[in-house]
């Protein structure tokens, strides 16, 4: 019999996730680990972690790890990437991680060019403390810091990270990917790899931000969460390549 | 900049060859004075040495650089001053429980707040009992010379590799400025086998994560109670301190850091004046030397701590004398350094130290 299907050589063996049920997180690191594979390189990597769901990386992928403080994940991967310039870098953060707390530090290692990769869950919130508005919170989405809604007075608006990041002269790749469908996923695992793909060419930072369900704090159902992801983040994130210096090239 | 040679060199230049000769691989920093001058020595010197450098956008991005950095077992540090080291409170945190050898240098100016480049010794607290949270402790080293900054800039990066610990190099405006002859000899420290636990990628074996949570309250305990078990050996075998003239000292002046310098003359003048005076100064402020200043306090000497602030010392003296005999504070919270004569005066004013008395 044809074996379809396996636990990537990236993950740990005995790993259970600490993901509550239905969150695209486990999909997203599952990709990562993929990779890993594909592209060999689980035994040159070295993982700056974050705080957050994503807190536990360690705990799921077979790599080296450092615990990076909330927000400051792209600047420890680069402490590793200067000292290493032969391993492969990179951090996994939520939008809270990247975009909020760590939004210095990450707009900066665009800037400078770091060749390392970030990834970034945007699930419009903060998860691991309960669901509050975060700085990727939709107009109008009800938090628990956000009781009647996310409104411009109070709030201010969310934040479009992978246009930002795009802007950035030293970022070669940055993109947005959803994980609500097959397709979409096949899409998320392409643009990761392309992220890995230009830190390994040495041409710069590379970024995805991956528009990811929360059906815990948003209070719904697995396949609600995904209509939600469809109906409500893309219109305001839209999924795409912001930039892309291999094909700029060409 | 090898040689046993004497050469004429401000401090601040001084610590950045020294982090050069000591093997430092990489230096992140952010300007600020007193110490700016670091990171423009080194932002010139690390790339010709094909060496890390990188102008990090804040205090805050730039420890936790070093703490990237030093975490695949190479050795690179950060400097800054004061307000700015306050920013990099919470990465000293993470750092002591991720045990990652962390060098930091503090060249301290005045608070609290921005305060100003003024001279002063307000870190001494910051330093030795840190502004993160949770039970650490961070190895903390004070120079009181320009040659100081480069003996005590390679015993940091050993120190800190050697326990897994961060090391401050606790420094002020005065050396930092300060030009002084010095010769940087060699980095007399062996290197530190850091294959055990470093990161490097999970070749030929498991992947290994460096972290200070653990969501599991008896390895959180345990984890601590291994940290401080650690740093019961670093006070053992690490410990130092400097002194003079304590065996017929009736009153023994103690300061750290730059003041040193000070109570040694205030000594010399006391002497002629009749008054036993000795001096105590500690090298390693953390871990302190308490058991030395128990004993002499045992031996019926009083202390006079002698500091650029509002009596942070003093506590620690006080608390290791435990009554013994008597503590007295001689201070200024900021500026212009406590003169000889200042020093002298005050402890002249205590007539019991007079001769005959």
């Amino acid at each position: 019999m044809q074996q379809v299907f396996s636990i990537p050589k990236s993950m740990k063996k005995d790993f259970k996730y600490t993901f509550c049920p239905g969150c695209d997180h486990g999909v997203a690191v599952r990709l990562v680990a993929e990779l890993l594979d594909e592209m060999n390189l689980q035994e040159k990597t070295i993982c700056s972690t974050s705080i957050g769901c994503s807190v536990f990386l360690y705990d799921f992928l077979d790599i080296d790890c450092i615990e990076a403080p909330h927000g400051r994940a792209c600047a420890s991967a680069t402490g590793v990437k200067r000292a290493n310039p032969n391993k492969f870098v990179f951090t996994y953060q939520g939008d809270g991680d990247f975009a909020s707390i760590g939004l210095a530090e990450s707009m900066h290692t665009a800037l400078r060019g770091e060749k390392v990769s970030a990834i970034c869950i945007n699930n419009t919130t903060y998860g691991m403390t309960g669901g509050q508005m975060g700085p990727t919170t939709i107009m109008g989405q009800i938090t628990t810091t956000s009781p009647t809604g996310r409104n411009i007075d109070y709030n201010g608006y969310p934040i479009k990270i992978a246009e930002h990041i795009a802007l950035c002269d030293g970022t070669a790749y940055s993109a947005r990917v959803a994980l609500d469908t097959i397709p979409h996923i096949n899409q998320a695992k392409q643009a990761i790899k392309k992220a890995f793909e230009v830190q390994e060419q040495g041409l710069g930072f590379g970024f995805v931000e991956i528009l990811s369900s929360c059906p815990t704090n948003w209070h719904m159902s697995p396949v609600e969460a995904h209509k939600r992801v469809k109906e409500e983040m893309i219109p305001v994130f839209p999924l795409g390549v912001f930039k892309d210096v291999t094909q700029e090239a060409k | 900049m090898e040689k046993d040679e004497k050469v004429l060199i401000k401090g601040n230049y001084a610590i950045a060859q020294a982090a050069i000769n000591a093997g430092c691989q990489c230096y992140f920093g952010y300007p600020m004075t007193p110490q700016t001058e670091i990171g423009e020595y080194l932002s010139a010197k690390m790339p010709e040495l094909g060496r890390g450098f990188v102008c990090a956008e804040s205090e805050l991005a730039a420890i936790n650089m070093v703490i990237g950095a030093v975490s695949t077992g190479i050795k690179a540090m950060t400097t800054s001053s004061s307000c700015a080291v306050a920013l990099m409170q919470e990465a000293l945190s993470y750092a002591c429980g991720d045990e990652v050898p962390v060098v930091l240098v503090n060249v301290m100016r005045a608070g609290p707040g921005l305060g100003y480049i003024y001279p002063a010794q307000g870190d001494y607290n910051q330093s030795v009992y840190g502004g993160g949270n949770g039970d650490y402790k961070i190895i903390v080293l004070a120079p009181s010379t320009v040659q100081e900054c480069i003996d005590l800039t390679y015993r940091s990066f050993y120190l800190a590799q050697k326990y897994r610990n961060p090391v401050i190099l606790l420094a002020d405006g005065l050396l930092g400025q300060m030009m002084e002859p010095a010769s940087f000899g060699k980095n007399p420290y062996p290197d530190v086998d850091v294959s055990s636990w470093a990161l490097t990628g999970a070749k030929g074996r498991e992947g290994r994560a460096i972290y200070s949570c653990a969501p599991d309250e008896k390895k959180q305990n345990q984890h601590i109670y291994d940290l401080f078990k650690k740093f019961e050996v670093i006070a053992e075998n690490e410990t130092s301190y400097e002194e003079f003239e304590v065996e017929d000292a009736d009153i023994i002046l103690t300061a750290f850091g730059s003041m040193t310098r000070n109570i040694k003359a205030a000594m010399k003048v006391l002497r002629q004046k009749g008054i036993k005076a000795g001096c105590f100064r500690p090298v390693t402020l953390s871990p302190f030397p308490e058991k030395r200043i128990s004993e002499l306090a045992g031996l019926g000497k009083d202390f006079a701590v002698v500091e650029m602030n509002m009596g942070q010392m003093y506590k620690d003296v006080k608390y290791a004398v435990n009554g013994k005999s008597e503590v007295s504070l001689i201070n200024r919270p900021v500026g212009e350094w406590l003169s000889v004569e200042e020093i002298v005066s005050a402890v002249e004013k205590e007539v019991k130290y007079a001769a005959g008395v």
